[in-house]
């Protein structure tokens, strides 16, 4: 069964390898453009199949008019009727509008849908686009224009269901999701070289838990747009009982260590091997005299404050890019 | 092993299945002779799918796991390909499904009662001038009797051209009212207003038509009789699933109300399937035989034949059969889901 995220928009879906991922969906917003492209398509198709037959018309003197015409009615109401079943069947569920737009109909369990599918949601649609309006109804004197879509229904109905269904997607049991064909992840930046060398005096025998893990990977995936003060700030949370544990001196920065955790759990060694290293002194103090020396009580990390002052941290532990070479490393290359 | 060793050591058939469903997505068959690339495929899609199920034992970062969705869901699309129409099983669902399935719904029986109910009292209201004066003139409108009058004054004549044109403006405009009249099912009211309208209208006009002081009754019957069994058959059906549809909203059965309307549309399937044949069938009779100047003895045994055939088909082929059940019947007690028919929604 699918579960659905509360916050996010996105579906969850189990498949039968027994795995769940996770599909984003496409609001009406979203729709709405493929839906216009496929009527311009379909008048386009409409308008050629007319030429063609104009053409057949004009030269094949043998045929009679009764035939084209024949053709010219049974195209209209395939075209308006059998379009988007045709091609929702046939295209792995997608229109050409939906394929321009890259969204795709699929099933609420997650599977592609079927013909019958196809079928219930595009006969729907008319229910869908009520309720209609004509020019007429408003001014006696304005131009004959029937059956004006106003979609109050499906928009109505997209905004009470969880999934953006509309009525036929609801009858059908079907959503549509965002299909991006591909995707460039986030490009996370290192552009410290200390990183490295403070990740080597992180003592060996250190092992993360998976929680600690995703924090620290989530906020070097995100500290490059969060503002430098905001990241000691943010940093410092984790970063402190950290530097209490690993005895390292208290002025080191929160947001270099992180990074040096980041770096010493999840990028391969090779990331660096060409960009230069700086070495370090190593900032493990010494003993537990120079601690007490910084006047930094050891229980109570939340005394810690980021100091906007950076001219009081030593240089080299400094994490304010301003005096720092930028050494600008893409640490991980795609797909991380 | 560290994370990054790790997600190096699967990187690469990440990529590989990435570029295979690059070349999915623009080839319709691309490994339609290569099995070997199938079963690569689908190897690579399942190293991809327990690399994000152990994503939290290996701790992966989330951007990985973002990418690992988007891979899989993208494999997953397209290793689970749309099924398309079960061609092979159309003769099984039309000829035994569909009948059974609308011969036992009530929704048909109360759509042609409404229908041909209006329709008949219509038709008397519209006759008996003496006891109604004036009620066909105001549901048809004098304008629109005239205009009827006129249209019916000379006798059937055509030719062949004329008929194809005919039956052509038939199935366009025939068949979208009648799903027309499906499609707006859901919201009940305007699919009932469109059948008590037709059956009223169509009523007035056979009505007004019997009467004796009308001349033009003749050729008007000589044009009706024969598409009219197929015709009107085709509306009350039409009108019938989206009856459905709108009832599955309120009458859920137990279900849920989402769930009750998605089993009614399933319900309403056949049932409209049969009516848009039924409207392509009445088109062509419409567009060849009625407008055509045969003697009227033909075009009434075309309408005898046509209405033993909608009856073979609806109450011969339709009379509930209990060894068909199991075709009929799935766990959740749903008599219209069609198992046999390949047609399972889940």
């Amino acid at each position: 069964m699918n579960v659905q995220d509360a916050i996010d928009l996105n579906a969850v879906v189990t498949t039968p390898e027994n795995i769940r991922f996770e599909y984003r969906m496409a609001g009406p917003f979203r729709r709405l453009p493929a839906l216009v492209l496929d009527f311009g398509m379909r008048i386009a198709i409409f308008l050629a199949i007319l030429f063609f037959i104009a053409l057949v018309g004009i030269t094949g003197r043998g045929l009679g008019g009764g035939f084209l015409f024949l053709g010219v009615m049974i195209a209209w109401f395939a075209l308006d009727w059998f379009y988007g079943l045709f091609f929702e069947t046939y295209w792995n569920g997608q229109t050409p509008g939906k394929w321009l737009t890259k969204i795709r109909v699929i099933s609420v369990d997650g599977r592609p849908i079927n013909a019958y599918q196809a079928t219930i949601r595009n006969f729907l649609r008319l229910a869908d686009f009520a309720p209609m309006v004509s020019l007429e109804m408003f001014s006696a004197d304005a131009p004959p224009m029937y059956m004006i879509p106003t979609f109050l229904v499906s928009l109505v109905c997209m905004i009470l269901t969880p999934r953006f269904q509309r009525l036929g997607d609801l009858a059908a049991g079907t959503m549509v999701v965002v299909n991006e064909r591909s995707w460039i992840p986030p490009n996370i930046k290192l552009e410290d070289p200390r990183v490295v060398s403070l990740s080597e005096h992180i003592p060996a025998n250190f092992q993360m838990n998976a929680t600690l893990a995703k924090a620290i990977a989530l906020y070097a995936e995100r500290r490059s747009r969060i503002p430098v003060f905001r990241r000691l700030e943010l940093a410092a949370h984790l970063a402190k009982p950290l530097l209490v544990r690993f005895d390292f001196r208290d002025d080191t920065s929160p947001d270099l260590l992180l990074c040096a955790l980041y770096y010493r759990e999840f990028v391969s060694k090779d990331a660096f091997t060409n960009e230069k290293r700086l070495s370090l002194p190593p900032p493990i103090v010494s003993n537990s005299l120079a601690r007490s020396q910084n006047g930094l009580p050891l229980e109570s990390p939340a005394e810690w404050k980021p100091t906007s002052d950076s001219a009081s941290l030593p240089p080299i532990l400094n994490a304010n890019p301003a005096d720092m070479d930028v050494v600008s490393v893409s640490a991980i290359k795609a797909p991380i | 092993m560290k994370i990054a060793d790790l997600v190096e050591l699967r990187r690469q058939g990440w990529l590989e299945l990435e570029r295979m469903c690059d070349s999915l997505q623009s080839i319709k068959y691309p490994f339609y002779k290569n099995g070997s690339m199938v079963s690569r495929f689908s190897a690579l899609y399942r190293a991809a799918c327990t690399d994000l199920a152990m994503s939290e034992q290996y701790q992966l970062p989330p951007a990985t796991v973002e990418y690992l969705h988007r891979l899989v869901g993208r494999a997953h699309s397209q290793l689970y390909r749309s099924r398309r129409f079960p061609t092979q099983k159309w003769v099984h669902y039309i000829g035994v499904i569909a009948p059974q399935s609308i011969f036992r719904d009530p929704c048909v029986k109360v759509a042609f009662v409404v229908f041909f109910g209006l329709f008949t009292l219509s038709a008397i209201l519209a006759w008996s001038e003496g006891s109604f004066p004036g009620y066909a003139e105001r549901v048809l409108g004098a304008a629109q009797i005239e205009g009827m009058e006129k249209s019916f004054a000379k006798p059937l004549a055509g030719n062949f051209n004329q008929y194809v044109t005919m039956s052509g403006f038939y199935i366009q405009h025939n068949t979208s009212i009648g799903l027309q009249c499906f499609a707006l099912g859901p919201l009940i009211l305007p699919s009932l207003c469109a059948l008590a309208y037709n059956g009223v209208v169509l009523g007035a006009t056979f009505g007004y038509m019997t009467r004796s002081e009308v001349e033009q009754g003749d050729v008007f019957f000589q044009f009706v009789t024969a598409h009219g069994v197929f015709e009107l058959t085709a509306i009350a059906l039409s009108a019938a699933a989206g009856l459905r549809l709108g009832v599955g909203l309120f009458a859920t059965g137990g279900l849920q109300r989402i769930e009750s309307f998605k089993l009614n549309a399933e319900r309403a399937l056949p049932i409209i399937m049969t009516s848009v044949i039924l409207f392509f069938m009445a088109a062509f009779t419409e567009g060849f035989l009625s407008p055509s100047p045969l003697p009227y003895f033909v075009k009434a045994s075309f309408a005898i034949f046509s209405s033993g055939l909608l009856m073979v088909y609806f109450v011969v082929l339709g009379y509930p059969r209990p060894e068909l059940s199991h075709e009929l019947a799935t766990s959740e007690d749903n008599p219209w889901r069609t198992i046999g028919a390949g047609y399972a929604a889940r």
